[in-house]
């Protein structure tokens, strides 16, 4: 035996043994969990169904291409995560910076809009379904006591609003957890950049462009990051308030990946459209951290 | 090492406190039962049973939505956890294609009977077959809904009307009640019609009555999709026509808010499910008590039939107890327990329950329910029906709301039918 292997003598094993017995549940949690799983859906996502049995083949991820319920889902889960990121990511900044001055009732101010965040999606999503509703919901009452038209307004049950619709319920919900996010950051950023500013004679605007956004491009970083992987993945709201439709106008990907696996029980197709979905979510995620993060040059 | 030693003990210990207790003698049944009246007459049942017979029932009672996969990754896996299932219709294929349920007909060949006595609705017993109709028996039916058409029986006398024969008659009607009645006698606008077009089993459930009225099939003898045949189309543009008299928002419409319409007296005619039907009579839901009336459904060149959908009792292949399983089924399903669950608000499945005084007397529908059950139509039987239906539901949404031309609609779904089969191959 080589003199390499000293691991096996016995006073080695015993140092080596309590450890590992300390993290083998731990270990054997994970293995179970989170990794045989993930082995287990790269197998069959790369796997058939035949006649004889399941046979290896790319065949799920060729179908990806020409499948026209994916190509639009996927179409539909993008054009929702650019634009409810854009408005809770404006919106968001813009009451950060506002609540961030000393007003009057700030305090109340800022509590009464974390409630949104607070109720579960489920919660939302009943309760806006009953506001949009065209006859009896609250929002097509409010426009009738204006004196509105409203037979048009069908909100989810047409095809031109319904994508409208869970838009702006998912910007009513988290454009808070922006503007706390942001906020936050705001209120770390020390007042010296902002005196010498004062001092240089810079106006507000260009305060705001070269001073605290570079400044704030952390926390910018952050609340990207985590919307987007939220919004490409968004599931519960949707499947209440439409499920996907009319039609299929406002089905997004993990819609159809859910109809795949749980209703037609094609859970090899339903693994392959995931990955892409992680793929997609991953490229994304390097791409702001390559863009906003800078890493610090000297001190 | 002691250490190691202390910890295997433990976990010795630990399994086998898990082991089955040998005490338990009784029989042991375990029953999946869909959450709602159905399941819930099914559940009585059962502890009606445990107090007469020596045997306990475990009873997992789940939703609708979830029923389907947790019984079909449960059989599928072959666990065996499951001596009975509750199973809509629909499934019953997935099921029986994939050898999951447990053929019946050689467990009545033992009891010295050639298989199910013949008071059960011929409708109902072929979809218990597989293939449908001529194949074993794989369940039994326990609870026999089909489609109902629902008129406003004042408004149509009103405006001097006959009940609806054709659906033809029932575009007439919606458009001159509607006509009349948006000028508001009592202030209130009445829709003609109102049906649920919301994309999936809704659209689908809600359209098929026409299509096959107008002469349309989902598939040809040699099983290629035909749904954008001239018939197809001619029932889509009827069904777009309706939509026009329907409330706004009709594309969105599931059961509850169709249901919703018909109680508060603001539709006057919809196809629907005999479950709503003691709900008109309650005062705390109901504005219209007295003033419904129910029928078969309309005609077009072909006689009107209404899509079935019972709710059928099988036993997984897998079952350890099939033979007491069985016991349980045919008890659950004879006239007198059946009787039980009709008057918990299930219909039944037998002939002559449904001519039964006491029934009839509380269930004045009955006679009608009795002819749309026995002249119904199943949905198409194929193990894809879960994805077909989606994808037909997809179109058939998309021409209501205005997206697609009914030929273009019809024209993709047909494509899209075809993938699907093609893909099952």
């Amino acid at each position: 035996m080589p003199k390499s292997r000293r691991f096996l003598s016995a006073q080695n094993r015993r140092e080596w043994l309590l450890p590992a017995l300390f993290i083998a549940p731990a270990l054997a949690v994970l293995l179970s969990l989170s990794i045989y799983p993930l082995i287990y859906s790269i197998t069959i996502s790369l796997q058939q169904e035949t006649s004889s049995g399941a046979v290896w083949s790319v065949g799920n991820f060729k179908r990806l291409v020409s499948d026209n319920f994916f190509l639009t889902a996927m179409v539909h889960t993008l054009v929702y995560a650019v634009a409810a990121l854009g408005c809770e990511f404006l919106l968001g900044l813009g009451l950060a910076l506002l609540l961030n001055s000393k007003m009057r009732g700030r305090g109340l101010f800022r509590a009464s809009l974390l409630v949104p965040m607070m109720l579960p999606s489920v919660v939302v999503g009943v309760v806006w379904r009953l506001m949009l509703n065209p006859d009896f919901g609250a929002i097509n009452g409010t426009l009738r006591r204006f004196g509105l038209k409203t037979e048009s307004l069908t909100w989810t049950a047409s095809p031109k609003l319904a994508m409208l619709s869970v838009i702006a319920v998912d910007v009513w919900q988290w454009t808070p957890f922006v503007f706390l996010v942001l906020l936050a950051g705001l209120q770390a950023i020390p007042e010296e950049p902002y005196e010498a500013a004062l001092i240089d004679g810079s106006s507000r605007w260009q305060t705001f462009w070269h001073v605290t956004l570079p400044l704030l491009k952390p926390s910018i970083l952050i609340v990207l990051l985590l919307r987007t992987m939220d919004l490409l993945r968004v599931f519960d709201q949707i499947f209440i308030l439409t499920e996907g439709g009319p039609g299929f106008a406002t089905e997004t990907i993990s819609l159809y990946i859910y109809r795949t696996a749980f209703r037609f029980f094609d859970f090899g197709y339903a693994a392959a459209m995931s990955f892409v979905l992680l793929a997609l979510t991953n490229v994304i995620s390097v791409i702001y951290i390559r863009v906003l993060h800078e890493p610090q040059k000297g001190t | 090492m002691r250490l190691t030693i202390a910890l295997t003990l433990v976990l010795l210990l630990a399994l086998s406190a898990c082991h089955p207790n040998p005490q338990s003698l009784r029989k042991q049944l375990t029953l999946a039962v869909v959450s709602g009246v159905e399941g819930e007459a099914l559940k009585q049942a059962a502890h009606d049973y445990e107090a007469q017979a020596n045997v306990h029932i475990d009873i997992a009672q789940l939703p609708y939505t979830n029923l389907f996969e947790k019984e079909f990754i449960d059989l599928k896996s072959r666990t065996g956890a499951y001596d009975l299932i509750m199973l809509d219709d629909p499934w019953f294929p997935r099921f029986a294609s994939e050898q999951l349920l447990t053929d019946l007909s050689p467990l009545f060949q033992q009891r010295g009977q050639s298989g199910p006595d013949s008071d059960f609705i011929e409708t109902s017993i072929a979809l218990c077959r597989h293939p449908y109709q001529t194949g074993s028996l794989f369940a039994l039916p326990y609870v026999g809904n089909s489609q109902l058409f629902f008129y406003r029986k004042d408004l149509f006398e009103k405006h001097s009307l006959k009940p609806p024969a054709t659906w033809n008659d029932v575009l007439a009607a919606a458009k001159t009640i509607q006509e009349k009645e948006s000028a508001g006698a009592n202030g209130g606008q009445i829709y003609g019609y109102v049906m649920r077009a919301e994309q999936g089993n809704a659209a689908v459930a809600d359209f098929m009555p026409i299509f096959w009225a107008f002469g349309g099939e989902m598939f040809d003898a040699s099983g290629k999709p035909t749904v954008n045949s001239p018939e197809g189309v001619a029932a889509l543009e009827l069904m777009l026509e309706l939509g026009k008299y329907s409330p706004p928002g009709y594309v969105s419409f599931n059961a509850s808010d169709v249901g919703a319409h018909l109680l508060q007296g603001t539709a006057a005619m919809s196809i629907n499910w005999p479950a709503w039907i003691s709900s008109f009579n309650d005062p705390a839901k109901s504005k219209v008590i007295g003033k419904m009336e129910f029928t078969t459904l309309p005609s077009g060149q072909k006689q009107g039939q209404a899509e079935i959908g019972n709710w059928l009792i099988a036993i997984p292949r897998d079952s350890r107890n099939s033979a007491d399983a069985l016991d349980f089924l045919l008890w659950a399903t004879n006239a007198q327990q059946m009787k039980q669950s009709a008057q918990r608000g299930n219909p039944p499945t037998r002939k002559s329950l449904f001519n039964d005084p006491a029934l009839v007397a509380k269930n004045p529908a009955y006679a009608a329910q009795l002819r749309s059950l026995e002249s119904s139509r199943p949905r198409p039987r194929t193990p894809y029906w879960n994805e077909i239906e989606n994808a037909f539901g997809i179109f058939l949404s998309k021409a209501n709301s205005g997206d697609l031309s009914p030929t273009e609609a019809m024209n993709q779904a047909n494509a899209e039918i075809e993938k699907i089969l093609k893909r099952a191959k």
